[in-house]
């Protein structure tokens, strides 16, 4: 099985993932941050260690980065401890369901008002178009650095400007753009939520938050942090405040080796093979006319390709892939909102995602079984 | 050589302070903070050398610290 479904989580992982894994679980077992003796105190140093690759990773303080169990969880904590006791959100027409459906959440129960941004080929457009729902009341702008629909780059670091002239938050999911785009605090966003087992390389249960401090958040878990445990009151310290009960460690030291990965073949370079390998797929599917292609010429896009054949469905298309050895994502990827822009709520889409470990051979194959669906022989 | 302890305001800062003063050549070690010395569970940095110093390297680099009891 071939996988280029790598935005939904990269498979395989690299070999020193595995390794950190399994040194987790044979050698690193006790519960970091909680005890005084040996065992605890060298799981909390494996932590910091990790920690701290990612604050070097994204530019931050390393008190400032909060392990967490993926994206999702980050921007739920993110958004909800910015949002939780009301105000207005921009968000953007693009978002992941781990975006808009806290924010749908919060416009139910807590009486928090939202706008949806559209976002445009033209990144000035799409500012202006974020600029003109902020309101007095509004107290973050909500968006994502690449759509993990088709991939499209949203204009990021103006909207970080933009949320830090009007001084409200910037929270952004960078689920699809970690590993491949180098972005980084320096960009001006106040909160980066993350997966770490995309384009990180780290085991699923992965996510981070990471953040420059300006907007203390209220938090929506409080527990067990190991420090100042008479109180009834969750610690106000960072990045423990964030992370009640015990974390992830084994995850965790797998995603140390994953950041080792990245940084050693570097995002650039793994950019810059898997554009190639989608650009391969994008030359074959524009010879098709009855192969829809979701990419404007005037934007710019992460590696993703979203497409369509014909009257099929991208389920028939995928589950077709899938008995033929290759491992696609059709559906609506949860993300209505994106799906409602590209008018592909009906239908959805297929979506090519490779990895660094996809190689143009492969591709090859998967697009002589896509031309056999195009010219109506296989389904 | 007697060894004092300067409470710490979290795990993390534990490490990050370590990691400081290792790289400034001086030795460390994590501990857990004693009951009399903390109102809840945390760590102490176990230090040889002058407590206040090594406060003042804590205080340049932003790094919290809670009270601290000579050795």
């Amino acid at each position: 099985m071939i996988n280029f479904d790598n935005s939904a989580t990269t498979f395989p992982k690299p070999q020193s993932v595995k390794n950190a894994v399994a040194l987790a679980v044979e050698r690193f077992g006790g519960n970091p941050g909680r005890s005084g003796h040996e065992i605890s105190k060298a799981a909390a140093e494996q932590v910091f260690n990790v920690r701290e690759k990612a604050a070097r990773l994204f530019h931050a303080e390393v008190e400032n980065v909060a392990f967490t169990a993926n994206c999702t969880y980050a921007l739920n904590m993110a958004i909800k401890g910015i949002l939780q006791y009301g105000g207005h959100t921009v968000i953007s027409s693009l978002e992941h369901n781990s975006a808009s459906r806290p924010v749908y959440n919060l416009y139910k129960n807590r009486g928090v008002k939202y706008s949806i941004a559209k976002v445009e080929p033209d990144d000035e457009q799409t500012v202006r178009n974020f600029e003109e729902l902020i309101n007095a009341d509004t107290k973050c702008i909500i968006c994502t650095a690449a759509s993990n629909v088709t991939g499209q780059i949203t204009p990021y670091r103006e909207l970080a400007r933009l949320a830090q002239k009007k001084g409200i938050a910037f929270i952004c999911d960078c689920a699809q753009a970690s590993g491949v785009l180098d972005i980084t605090l320096d960009d001006g966003m106040d909160f980066i939520c993350t997966s770490g087992h995309k384009g990180l390389y780290g085991p699923t249960g992965t996510g981070l938050l990471i953040t420059n401090g300006k907007f203390p958040l209220s938090t929506i878990i409080e527990g067990g942090t190991g420090t100042t445990s008479a109180e009834l009151t969750q610690s106000d310290t960072m990045p423990e405040r964030l992370e009640s009960g015990t974390v992830n460690t084994v995850g965790i030291m797998g995603l140390g080796k994953g950041i080792d990965f990245v940084n050693t073949k570097t995002q650039a370079r793994i950019f810059a093979h898997e554009t190639a390998l989608c650009e391969q797929m994008l030359n074959a599917l524009r010879k098709h006319r009855n192969i829809t292609v979701y990419r404007d010429d005037n934007a710019h896009y992460a590696p993703i390709v979203a497409f369509n054949i014909g009257e099929y469905s991208s389920e028939e298309v995928t589950e077709y892939l899938n008995r033929r050895g290759f491992a696609l994502r059709g559906g609506l990827q949860c993300s209505a909102l994106a799906h409602h822009s590209l008018g592909t709520l009906l239908t959805g889409v297929v979506r090519f995602s490779p990895s660094a470990f996809n190689d143009r051979r492969q591709v090859a194959m998967l697009i002589h079984e896509i031309e056999k669906i195009a010219a109506g022989n296989v389904i | 050589m007697p060894k004092s302890l300067i409470a710490m305001t979290s795990i993390t800062y534990a490490y990050k302070a370590k990691r400081l003063l290792n790289n400034k050549g001086i030795y460390c070690e994590i501990v857990r903070t004693p009951k009399n010395l903390s109102t809840g569970c945390g760590y102490s940095l176990s230090v040889t050398k002058d407590p206040k110093e090594i406060i003042l390297i804590l205080e340049e680099n932003g790094i919290p610290h809670k009270t601290f009891m000579r050795g």
